[in-house]
């Protein structure tokens, strides 16, 4: 793996080269009139109006409530070391290789959209608006965008901003048919009244209308003038303008080693209420380290300052208790219980497959995987069954179903069923033609391998073999996307959102061309789809119609029925077998990174997420004096469990 | 078909007198041997099972289920627990279980947790488990069985290529060596590891664990036989214009009787020399690989999975690395020994000045 990457390193640097030509060479490209004739040829999308023709009757909001996000004792400055696992392939965040690890740090977790969901409320604070009103009948979100906002060159944020991601997340130029899908369908018209004035109209009403609209963040109009054929090389490894506290100045990006985000300390939004107690530290160094075990012994030696220690092996033998600098109070480890929707971990079953097509194998299959020795042995009993494959959704999820158990007995009742009644030589089922009852198990979490293993070892004694394929990351993505696998263990992120979706994993247009006749009835002449998100080949009639259903309905208490029916229908189906979820996140931090009271947010994915720890380098200097004389400081082993959920029995 | 002549067998008798290299020889020869049944010494299943006056052997062939010894399930009996539970009983019924009564697949988690646990001669650990509960010893004997054949495989068919091409390029020279040499030349600019990367990419994931190693093994096999050609077409050029190959000719023999039964006892001792090293390098190559995770297919012991695992928990399992090194220098020593003897014993400057 790590030769690999070494591999390919040196290719990437070359072909980084010779995609973006020296900018001399380019052609110019200025897009203004393209995207102002685009306007044009859609006048029902975009609308230009004044500001008279704004609804007087709006009901504003603007969250300005909400608690604040962070500590005021925080202080600024400081140098925070942070691993990367990988060089970023570009800094673009749209278009091919830009959907990576590196991508929250340029957008996902540090720049601002119209308004934020608040960590622990889930209530939106403001971020480049300043308040928002929400017209039911008109299905649209109207915003008025702060007026202080600008980019991090100065430029103020304005309407024409928000117009025209319309314009870039459509066109071909950008290669990103998830955005132009998303950007075409999801919305209806967007208007502008006045420099700070918008309104986006969606089609459907959704419980949450106004957080498609508010989630949307701007682009740098000024930035992208020069969009067009080439945007992919052109726009490769140019940092743009940013929202975000953080910028990366010329020179501070060496490829294949090191990204440097310094903070901007002209920030518009530095002294804002929600804002002013994030993003502390002065400098994120950010250094590419392939390997974990060595970002660890880097960490122990103080050179990176913060290390995740969710990994069982990691809290309880690598970092124990007792470990010196543990024992000193020099490394402080902090245990933190959140709520939010969990990644589904668990088995996907290919019903295009032959004999995973036969819904008693698949029963079968499901009693024979031995997920409580999984949690129970190798992660300790730290983590907890997974039950569907929408958990952690509060009422959205279902309340009763349960992840079918490991059964020897009754999963050899199901193969029996399939017709796998003897056992071969080796211990595997086989029908009479001699078929045995094999699978490949694929997955591309090459640390979790051995979890792959356990799997395999205990399904042999229900009389099914597992090939277990552990392939790298972009491999294993890459065979599923394909639906080229038979199982593969696999997980989404989730990001933080109301109610789960369902078209995307489970309807028939994503698993199959034509998947049903008019009738209803399977067309015998379907072709598998290839490219989404429906790992499973799921295709059953009155799901597609129960999902129609949801996508249509606006008021939560029919959706969670619809939610439970169709988490029903999925349950039996067995398609996906329910694995584990972390209900926590755990860290470990040398003891001048310092934390708000709380920690961190009932909503939060991990610690680092919302930016809130900040360095204190008094307690930096005598932490490393103290250290060098073996001088034992306070201890500090800490569990957060305010939100923790019950265990369900 | 090669008849030992009396100067190989003078040979055979020097390298008997070269102590280091002959004791390797015998150790390793005998740990081949015992590996080659390393089933009856590590293994989970039971040596015999000795139930209501039946005697049972299965440590070869199909399995037994449960059932058949009187528990209530129907996947493989766990021989462990049934030496125990018979034990307990009283009765006459009874289970030898081999010297290390594990296979080197299980996970034995000591306490219902899975995590590496250092040498225990009580339970029969006898190397400690790995990170989850698999028994080392067992994964380092079956691991280096496959090194080994691995090993051992993929000498034969590097040297069988190697010879019969080099041996065509100097006996037959001209235009045929002139472009074999430049095909050789392209091919072994190759880079082998990409190949192998590539190569593993594309592997059907039906393909079962055998199939892989072969596939494996071919693909090393195509990207190594090139430089055995080059020792061989030199040899057989300076054989070819010695005065008994002339003789054999006219006499009427045809090239491939000339070359394998004139040529090759003759170039021979060049051959036998390389051998140990080429094992090594092979030895070396495939642990190179399962180190870099595209060697064997998971979950098969390897050496090289083992040594991945000791290097990242070198704090906490330092067992683990201690096992598989110890197990990789003691093999590797003992080939070179080997190596070195076989050299020595097979050079034809005896008595040279330079030793």
């Amino acid at each position: 793996m790590k030769l690999k990457l070494y591999l390919a390193l040196p290719l990437l640097i070359l072909s980084a080269c010779g995609d973006s030509p020296p900018p001399e060479q380019a052609p110019v490209i200025n897009n203004t009139e393209e995207v102002q004739q685009y306007y044009k040829d859609h006048p029902d999308f975009f609308s230009f109006k004044t500001l008279s023709d704004v609804p007087t009757d709006l009901n504003w909001e603007s969250g300005g409530d909400l608690p604040e996000v962070g500590s005021p004792n925080a202080l600024k400055g400081g140098l925070e070391t942070v691993r990367l696992a990988d060089f970023p392939r570009t800094l673009r965040t749209v278009g091919p290789d830009s959907n990576g690890g590196f991508r929250p740090w340029i957008l996902d977790n540090t720049t601002m959209s119209l308004a934020h969901r608040h960590p622990n409320q889930l209530d939106y604070f403001p971020g480049l608006a300043n308040r928002w009103a929400v017209d039911q009948d008109s299905k649209t979100v109207y915003v008025e965008l702060d007026p202080d906002a600008t980019w991090s060159d100065g430029v103020p944020i304005t309407s024409d901003d928000y117009l025209f991601i319309f314009w870039f997340f459509r066109t071909e130029y950008i290669t990103a048919p998830w955005y132009n899908n998303w950007y075409e369908n999801q919305f209806t018209n967007i208007t502008r009244y006045s420099d700070h004035l918008i309104s986006i109209s969606i089609p459907e009403l959704k419980p949450d209308t106004d957080s498609k609209v508010l989630e949307l963040r701007p682009l740098p109009r000024h930035f992208y003038n020069e969009v067009g054929e080439d945007f992919l090389e052109r726009y490769q490894w140019r940092f743009a303008p940013t929202t975000a506290a953080y910028v990366i100045k010329e020179g501070d990006l060496k490829k294949g080693r090191s990204i440097r985000f310094t903070r901007n300390t002209d920030w518009w939004a530095k002294d804002k209420k929600h804002w002013r107690y994030r993003f502390n530290i002065d400098r994120v160094n950010l250094i590419v380290i392939r390997d974990t075990p060595k970002v660890f012994e880097a960490f122990k030696r103080g050179d990176i300052d913060q290390f995740g220690l969710s990994l069982a092996e990691y809290w309880y033998e690598k970092l124990p208790e007792t470990d010196p600098d543990v024992e000193n109070g020099y490394i402080h480890k902090k245990w933190f219980f959140n709520e939010r929707p969990r990644p589904p971990y668990g088995l996907w079953i290919n019903t295009d497959q032959p004999l995973l097509n036969e819904k008693s194998v698949r029963l079968g299959i499901q009693h024979a995987t031995h997920w409580q020795l999984v949690i129970d042995q190798f992660f300790r009993g730290d983590y907890d069954r997974l039950n569907t494959a929408n958990d952690g959704y509060g009422r959205f999820s279902h309340p009763t179903l349960r992840g079918r158990p490991f059964d020897v007995e009754a999963a050899m009742k199901h193969f029996a069923d399939a017709g796998f009644i003897e056992r071969g030589d080796d211990g595997i089922l086989k029908r009479e033609d001699g078929t045995r009852l094999a699978f490949t198990l694929s997955s591309g979490y090459e640390s979790l391998k051995d979890v792959l293993t356990i799997l395999k070892e205990e399904a042999s004694k229900a009389g099914i073999e597992f090939r277990v394929e552990v392939l790298d990351g972009t491999a294993g993505w890459k065979k599923v996307q394909e639906k080229q696998h038979d199982i593969h263990f696999s997980a989404f992120g989730y990001s933080l959102e109301l109610y789960p979706r369902f078209w995307e994993t489970y309807h028939s247009s994503n698993a199959y061309y034509d998947a049903f006749l008019d009738d209803g009835s399977i067309n015998p002449e379907r072709k598998s789809k290839t490219q989404t998100n429906n790992l499973e080949s799921f295709a059953v009639y009155e799901m597609d119609g129960l999902i129609d259903q949801y996508r249509q309905a606006s008021d939560s208490e029919t959706m969670i029925e619809l939610a439970h029916t169709m988490s029903e229908l999925h349950h039996e189906e067995a398609s996906f077998v329910p694995g584990y979820y972390a209900g926590f996140f755990r860290l470990g931090h040398w003891r001048w990174i310092q934390y708000p009271e709380d920690f961190s947010f009932k909503h939060a994915s991990g610690p680092t997420q919302y930016f809130v720890h900040w360095i204190d380098q008094d307690i930096k200097t005598a932490t490393l004096n103290a250290r060098r004389s073996d001088q034992p400081l306070s201890k500090s082993i800490e569990v957060f469990d305010q939100y923790r959920t019950p265990t369900i029995p | 078909m090669l008849t030992l002549n009396p100067q190989t067998r003078k040979k055979l008798a020097r390298f008997r007198k070269i102590r280091l290299g002959y004791f390797s020889f015998l150790i390793l020869g005998a740990m081949i041997a015992l590996l080659s049944v390393a089933e009856l010494f590590v293994n989970s299943r039971a040596l015999i099972v000795h139930y209501n006056d039946t005697l049972y052997f299965p440590t070869y062939g199909s399995f037994y289920p449960g059932t058949t010894f009187g528990e209530d399930y129907s996947y493989e009996a766990n021989y462990r627990a049934l030496a125990k539970s018979f034990e307990a009983n009283s009765s006459d019924n009874w289970v030898l279980m081999p010297l290390v009564p594990y296979d080197p697949y299980e996970n034995d988690a000591k306490d219902g947790i899975m995590r590496p646990e250092a040498p225990d001669f009580s339970v029969g650990h006898y190397l400690g488990t790995d990170t989850t509960s698999r028994d080392i010893l067992a994964r380092l004997v079956y691991g280096t069985r496959t090194a080994l054949l691995f090993a051992f495989a993929f000498m034969c068919s590097v040297y069988l290529i190697g010879i019969v091409i080099g041996c065509a390029m100097g006996y037959l020279g001209g235009l045929f060596d002139l472009f074999f040499q430049r095909l050789i030349e392209i091919w072994s600019n190759i880079p082998f590891l990409y190949m192998v990367i590539i190569v593993f990419s594309v592997i059907p994931s039906a393909a079962s664990i055998p199939v892989r190693i072969g596939i494996l093994l071919s693909v090393m096999v195509l990207f190594s036989w090139t430089s055995m050609t080059y020792y061989m077409r030199t040899e057989t050029y300076k054989e070819k214009s010695r005065d008994y190959v002339a003789a054999a000719r006219v006499m009427g023999a045809g090239a491939p009787r000339i070359i394998f039964r004139h040529i090759l006892p003759n170039v021979l001792s060049t051959l036998v020399t390389f051998m140990p090293f080429t094992v090594v390098s092979a030895i070396s190559a495939i642990t190179a690989l399962d180190f870099l995770g595209f060697g064997l297919p998971v979950p098969t012991p390897s050496l090289g999975e083992l040594l991945q695992q000791g290097t990242a928990n070198l704090r906490t399992a330092p067992w683990i690395v201690t096992a598989a090194f110890g197990t990789l220098v003691i093999i590797l020593s003992l080939v070179t020994f080997i190596g070195e003897a076989i050299r020595e014993s097979f050079d034809p400057k005896q008595f040279t000045l330079y030793r």
